[in-house]
């Protein structure tokens, strides 16, 4: 690689399109950025106001309402109007004394339902102002949020008459009532305080008092037995979120909430949501014009003539790249770092960053290829969205629950989800989340740069053809064959995990669909660049070296094996799911057996060998037999399971 | 200067190009003509490097067309013309200097000198606004802007009014003459004859003839005579007062004699008429149609 020649691409790739925008376009667009940049704060924090003094309301001198319709600018006082401005339509309420009236139209009656919320709204925040919560709230409801382990999330009341978190049983045998533990009373108040209540502080409303009097490090001392909060990962302990949008979003960790029974709310992972959506979207955008750029290469042969050039096709590549990973790059770190700063007040997100790049080159690596098989922007346009769909989905959605299961850490997100939450990650699960992503990018970096070329670039073969001749073109061996199924190995990884969180919660049923996840994936994985292999003529169409490929291919996806062994160093067997993975292995009672993984060694020669034998005749035969390799593949995983669990 | 060896393209089971073998030495024209779909643009394909044959081996100054280095000595002008539009003439040209490791200073003397010859004015205009032949122009530009030593230029004209395509034509003659070694390939056969020193005629993916324009014309082509007479004799046609009969052997020239004395006429002149390449070219796909 020349990077020099790298750089002057990546640079050309930025300017080229500068000849098309005037002056005066690119000052209006300056000017559209200048005023997004200046409004978006205002929007953010005070909202857009669209409904201010959408109703006008006339008060009487004696009334009072007068304080609700000041906190709320949806009302518009109307001076000196009295209860007959209502006939005239000139007021749609009037708020006398103690009573409300209201104009006989629609907007008199949305008026008075929104006056109605108004004044609840205002009954409670003067309630939460009160010093003794146990006058304004007589009852109250905590909710602790406790990690997954199979059972349900534990409900306690602070009269003892439900059972408690442990910490909450420690407290209610001090007799004390949970709304006075709540009470800014000093120490005494870190020693009954549960645990869960250390990330409440961005809620005002229910613990604005214990946002100032009680920092969670205090509170961790004064309650030694509060629960940790996953296997291996521990919060951090000064886990304050002090940034401007803290209170906006809710807490870092919904390890726990107070307050009446009207805010007893499901779990659900807002901040999670909000982060996990926050990284992903952008890169929807990115891929979009990546894509484009990519493929506006091969329409009209446009990037035959960089192909002449002395400049190899992997400089185009990562040159025509270099701009939009390094841009979506940016918008990460800005994102993680402007997100840590909001969320915690202080600087930070490295990690974050970090756990992004693989993501970012996993958006663009199947961009890449994508684009590469896309035979026009109609075709583009079906591949990025079936990108955006799946990637989002796999990113995303596991990211949501990263505050609930390990099976989230399928997801780089998850990781920076984490960071962002102040919680520390592991070694092995960064290499968990981030790796198979990493390692996936790469794969179709590679397969797309095989179609990089003239041959490939500008023809019309179908999809199928193209992913047959992006297989194909690493094998000018026998031996390149087993160097391919290693290469698919990730692909196949990553599948079966995204099958893992799919599947996870529907219990034995997971088991049996996964193992078919397993079989369909792997099977074709063996034998399907194989099949490609024949079509494109790279080798004799006899059976004996249908046997030799099968079984080279066969024996090198076993390295799989192998990989899923690091799967158990960080307790994903933990799962009953994950377990169920592993048994095919044969490695699940310990990687020393050296002699049950025969067994799977056997297996995936043999199903190969079926494959391979069904490839070197035909289409038709191909499919026969690899549909006969992944019977063959899901009775034996089926078989383990029966017999051995 | 080139060099093919038993060059041949498969794409599954249809074979594009098959066992080409020809060499061009420096400062040489080489022509390549054929019908459509004869192998042409495979065979220049596969000598630019962008083509890896199937097997058989082609060498450009000095190396294999596949290595890299091979192209830093090469200008490669492909049929169609496709630049990326959006750039002016002038970042695109010093775009591809830069990627040739062509000095700045060395290549912005270069790009307005080339363009000087070409006559194209409007260098600080979109690609994109410009005519085709104007975009041609710029082509041609590009594939000079490393000063290479070998030209393959694949229908340089093709598609173009005839004012500018003349203006190709003698452009790629000067190149000649100043020493650059040349594959060409058109359907206009006249533009070829009129600059190559060689030839090949390919059909099918096959060279079936190659040669120097005098050989094939030997090889393949006729000579015919035009014999003028003063009266009227079978199978002539009257131009300019006096008929005139083609015929294409010497007895025919005799027999035509004999035949205007009898009428009472005599024959006033005889001229001859070399084929022409298109001629020897249509008589060459004729006896391939038959076999």
């Amino acid at each position: 690689m020349k990077p020099a020649k790298i750089l002057r691409i990546a640079r050309w790739e930025l300017t080229k399109n500068a000849g098309g925008v005037d002056r005066r376009t690119l000052g209006v667009v300056a000017v559209a950025v200048v005023l997004l940049v200046a409004v978006a704060p205002v929007v953010a924090f005070s909202g857009v106001g669209l409904d201010d003094e959408l109703y006008r309301v006339g008060i009487s001198e004696e009334s009072e309402f007068a304080p609700v319709v000041a906190e709320d600018n949806t009302f518009a006082v109307v001076d000196d109007a009295t209860v007959q401005d209502l006939e005239s339509g000139q007021i749609d309420l009037y708020l006398a004394d103690t009573a409300v009236h209201r104009s006989d139209s629609e907007k008199g009656a949305a008026a008075y339902e929104e006056f109605r919320d108004s004044v609840a709204t205002y009954n409670e925040q003067q309630l939460r102002q009160e010093p003794n919560h146990s006058a304004a709230f007589p009852v109250e409801v905590i909710v602790a949020f406790e990690e997954q382990t199979g059972s349900a999330v534990i409900v306690g009341a602070p009269d003892g008459e439900e059972p408690l978190p442990e910490q909450d049983q420690d407290d209610a045998d001090d007799g004390q009532p949970a709304d006075e533990q709540q009470e800014p009373s000093g120490d005494e108040e870190d020693e009954g305080q549960p645990a869960a209540d250390e990330d409440t502080d961005t809620d005002e409303a229910l613990t604005e008092e214990t946002d100032e009097d009680l920092p969670a490090d205090e509170a961790d001392d004064g309650d030694p037995e509060a629960p940790e909060p996953s296997d291996g990962q521990e919060l951090e302990e000064e886990d304050e979120q002090t940034g401007p949008l803290a209170e906006f979003l809710g807490p870092l960790s919904e390890d726990g909430l107070t307050g009446s029974p009207a805010d007893i709310t499901p779990p659900f992972p807002f901040q999670s949501l909000v982060l996990a959506f926050l990284f992903v979207i952008p890169l929807n955008f990115v891929i979009q014009a990546y894509g484009s750029t990519i493929l506006s290469e091969r329409i009209n042969r446009r990037g035959e003539l960089l192909l002449v050039t002395p400049v190899s096709r992997t400089d185009i590549i990562a040159g025509k790249t270099l701009p939009y990973f390094v841009g979506a790059m940016a918008l990460q770190a800005v994102l993680a770092v402007g997100a840590v700063w909001l969320l915690r007040g202080e600087l930070g997100g490295f990690i974050s960053v970090l756990a992004l790049t693989p993501l970012v080159l996993l958006f663009l690596g199947s961009t890449f290829l994508g684009a590469m098989f896309a035979r026009s922007f109609k075709e583009l346009t079906f591949v990025t969205v079936t990108i955006t769909v799946s990637l989002t989905s796999y990113a995303f959605i596991p990211a949501i629950f990263s505050d609930i299961d390990p099976i989230a850490l399928i997801s780089p997100l998850t990781l920076v989800v984490r960071d962002l939450q102040n919680e520390t990650i592991a070694l092995s699960e960064f290499l968990f989340s981030a790796g198979p992503p990493t390692l996936v990018a790469l794969v179709f970096f590679t397969l797309g740069a095989g179609l990089y070329r003239e041959e490939d670039m500008f023809d019309q073969r179908s999809m199928s053809g193209k992913i047959c001749d992006s297989l194909v073109g690493p094998i000018t061996s026998k031996w390149h064959v087993g160097l391919v199924t290693v290469m698919l190995i990730p692909f196949v990884l990553v599948t079966q995990l995204v099958a893992v969180a799919t599947f996870f919660a529907l219990g034995e049923l997971a088991i049996v669909l996964l193992f078919v996840v397993v079989a369909v994936t792997e099977e074709l994985a063996k034998t399907f660049h194989i099949y490609a292999a024949y079509e494109h003529n790279r080798f004799e169409r006899t059976a004996k070296s249908a046997v030799v490929l099968g079984t080279i291919s066969g024996a090198a996806f076993f390295l799989i094996e192998i990989a899923i062994l690091v799967f158990q160093l960080i307790g994903f067997t933990e799962l009953e799911i994950g377990e169920a993975l592993l048994l095919f292995s044969g490695v699940i009672t310990g990687p020393t057996e050296v002699v049950l993984l025969l067994p799977p060694l056997a297996l995936h020669v043999a199903t190969a060998v079926i494959g391979a034998f069904g490839a070197f005749r035909s289409k038709r035969t191909y499919i026969v037999a690899v549909s006969l390799a992944m019977l063959v593949h899901l009775v034996y995983n089926l078989s383990v399971v029966m017999l051995f669990v | 200067m080139i060099a093919a060896r038993e060059l041949r393209k498969e794409y599954g089971e249809f074979v594009a190009v098959e066992g080409s073998s020809f060499s061009v030495a420096k400062g040489e024209v080489f022509g390549v003509i054929g019908p459509n779909g004869a192998g042409k643009t495979t065979t220049l394909k596969m000598l630019a490097g962008l083509l890896e044959p199937t097997s058989g081996t082609a060498t450009v100054a000095g190396f294999d067309a596949q290595n890299t280095e091979m192209r830093s000595r090469l200008g490669f002008l492909p049929e169609e013309s496709p630049l990326y539009e959006e750039m002016t003439a002038l970042s695109y040209l010093q775009f591809f200097a830069d990627l040739y490791d062509v000095p700045t200073a060395v290549a912005q003397e270069r790009i307005h000198e080339t363009l000087d010859e070409l006559g194209l004015d409007h260098r600080e205009r979109q690609i994109g606004d410009m005519s085709k032949g104007m975009k041609r122009k710029v082509a041609i530009a590009r594939s000079l802007i490393n000063d290479p030593e070998v030209l393959i230029y694949d229908e340089p004209a093709s598609g173009l009014d005839p004012l500018t395509t003349n203006y190709i034509i003698d452009f790629t003659a000067q190149l000649a003459a100043d020493g650059k070694t040349i594959i060409f390939s058109a359907h206009n056969l006249f533009h070829v004859e009129s600059i190559c020193d060689r030839v090949a005629i390919m059909h099918n993916g096959a060279i079936i003839a190659n040669g120097d324009l005098d050989t094939l014309q030997e090889e393949y082509g006729t000579t015919r005579y035009r014999v003028y007479t003063t009266v009227e004799v079978p199978n002539s046609v009257q131009e300019n007062g006096q008929y005139c009969r083609t015929v294409e052997s010497m007895s025919a020239v005799e027999r035509t004699r004999e035949a205007a004395e009898q009428a009472g006429g005599v024959v006033t002149d005889i001229r001859t008429d070399e084929s022409s390449l298109e001629d020897v070219f249509l008589n060459i796909a004729e006896a391939e149609a038959k076999q």
